[in-house]
């Protein structure tokens, strides 16, 4: 059989040393530009498709950036490649549909475990598997969040594949359809972290996901319109870069 | 308020931190580590202690094996005030690397069993507290305790995937878990961590996992000593972890 491995991946288009240990994924692919310019140096790598890469350093310590698209299928190919070709800690950055009232624009959240709800990781391996983050890259993003003085919040997700069912631009009443989950404690929507998590933890690579908030979408909020998202999503990026640090800082890179 | 009606516990009677043991013989051996344990309650498999470890109020209750009795423990222990469960369980190892016995902190929990199914749609994850997970590996790597931390997989019929399997071959029904990297079986885990996630409660369990499939030593089999020695270790860094808990935040 042939020992993927060694190979440049096909879709991230990556061989084995093209990549720091850690490596952060959001799912659009313009973030990566946002993550090289918050470091000391950092240059791309290469761009294919949906998968763009920059990797560089911060304070010493070299980081990876390479963005997976939106939605569960593409960050499953993404992750299952970063996994062959030695990703030892992967952490997802991204936005997401606040779900509780306490949620607020500038919070911080970092997932320990999300629901199951879209279908490509029930391809990989049966549904009674959990979706559980990594509770060593919870620490590294609470401590870099606490580092940065940043409000966060640790807790589930749930992650889905249609965006226009569960989304205030929804298709129907979103509202019923989401409020089971509320009260099953679940703080947010997004579309990638329980593929994520699933296929890390088959492969024996550390995962973890830190999600920019916003004022929950089953609320209307007169100050909606001001919200600075873009400044936020900037802070996000910055903690997931301290987290990258910290697990290096304690041999986990 | 009236006593619970399985644990027959009033508000009070238990601090805020839980530790659970599915093996109700266990439970008068895991009171014997704690300071000034009191009989507290003692109805069917329900038996609670109340006692101290490191001047911090503990109690423990046993639940009777499996997800059914143990979700009755802990929705009557909510009720009581109780807000951190820590299970002490045991299993048998599904890695054939591990030492038997092994001490395995559980950190999430593949949803094999029946009440946390009836509870909430199998894609909710069942997953460990990760404070109680970190303390529980900062205990053991303070105390020199060899502890592995990793997925177990809970499961209903222990006749059907246990050493114990006649009938059904138990090797195939848990490749896949053994595939994707579990480390031990624990059939109560995934139940203790959906129902404690969803009531807004910390869980954690680790197992005294003293039996593997490729090498078919019970705990009879096993030197007394070995296996009183794991499930020692387990005891102390659930306490520890529990004690760890009323000083600790994120």
């Amino acid at each position: 059989m042939r020992d993927l491995h060694y190979e440049v991946q096909h879709h991230i288009n990556m061989r084995q040393g093209d990549i720091a240990p850690t490596v952060l994924i959001p799912g659009d692919p313009d973030r990566p530009k946002l993550f090289a310019s918050l470091m000391d140096e950092a240059t791309k790598v290469t761009e294919k498709r949906e998968y763009v890469t920059y990797t560089g350093t911060k304070d010493g310590v070299p980081i990876t950036c390479t963005s997976t698209g939106l939605g569960t299928p593409p960050t499953a190919i993404g992750v299952e490649e970063l996994c062959r070709i030695g990703a030892k800690n992967i952490i997802r950055i991204g936005t997401c549909g606040a779900l509780q009232p306490f949620l607020e624009p500038g919070h911080m959240i970092i997932v320990t475990g999300a629901v199951r709800g879209e279908h490509t990781s029930e391809e990989l391996i049966d549904m009674e598997y959990p979706a559980a983050a990594d509770y060593r890259v919870v620490r590294a993003l609470v401590d870099a969040c606490k580092k940065l003085g940043l409000p966060y919040h640790t807790g589930i997700i749930r992650t889905h594949d249609a965006f226009y069912l569960e989304s205030p631009w929804a298709h129907g009443d979103y509202k019923a359809r989401l409020k089971p989950w509320v009260d099953m404690g679940v703080l947010a929507l997004d579309n990638e972290s329980s593929t994520l998590f699933v296929i890390s933890a088959m492969n024996g690579v550390r995962a973890g996901t830190i999600l920019s908030s916003g004022y929950s979408i089953l609320e209307e909020h007169p100050e909606q319109d001001r919200i600075h998202a873009e400044e936020n999503v900037k802070k996000m990026v910055m903690a997931a870069i301290e987290a990258a640090k910290l697990l290096d800082e304690r041999g986990l890179a | 308020m009236k006593k619970q009606h399985h644990l027959d516990l009033l508000p009070g009677d238990v601090p805020e931190t839980v530790i659970l043991s599915p093996d109700i013989e266990n439970i008068g051996r895991i009171a014997e580590f704690l300071l000034d344990a009191r009989l507290i309650a003692k109805k069917r498999q329900y038996v609670t202690y109340t006692g101290s470890w490191n001047d911090v109020p503990v109690s423990v209750t046993s639940t009777g094996i499996g997800g059914p009795g143990l979700a009755i423990a802990v929705e009557e222990l909510i009720m009581v005030g109780v807000k951190n469960f820590i299970l002490v369980g045991s299993g048998s190892l599904l890695q054939t690397w591990p030492p038997v016995p092994s001490v395995i902190i559980a950190t999430a929990a593949a949803r094999g069993d029946g009440t946390s199914r009836e509870y909430f749609p199998l894609e909710y994850p069942a997953v460990a507290d990760w404070v109680i997970v970190e303390l529980m590996v900062n205990a053991a790597q303070k105390r020199s305790i060899q502890a592995l931390s990793g997925y177990v997989r809970s499961n209903d019929a222990l006749f059907a995937e246990s050493i114990y399997a006649d009938r059904i071959n138990y090797m195939q029904r848990s490749k896949t878990w053994i595939d994707a990297g579990c480390l031990a079986t624990c059939p109560e885990a995934a139940a203790l961590f959906t129902l404690a996630m969803a009531r807004g409660c910390r869980a954690g369990a680790v197992v005294a996992a003293s039996a593997s499939h490729k090498r078919p030593y019970t705990f009879g089999y096993l030197p007394a000593g070995k296996a009183n020695q794991a499930f020692t270790d387990a005891v102390t860094i659930v306490l520890d972890a529990a004690s760890g808990l009323q000083c600790k935040q994120d």
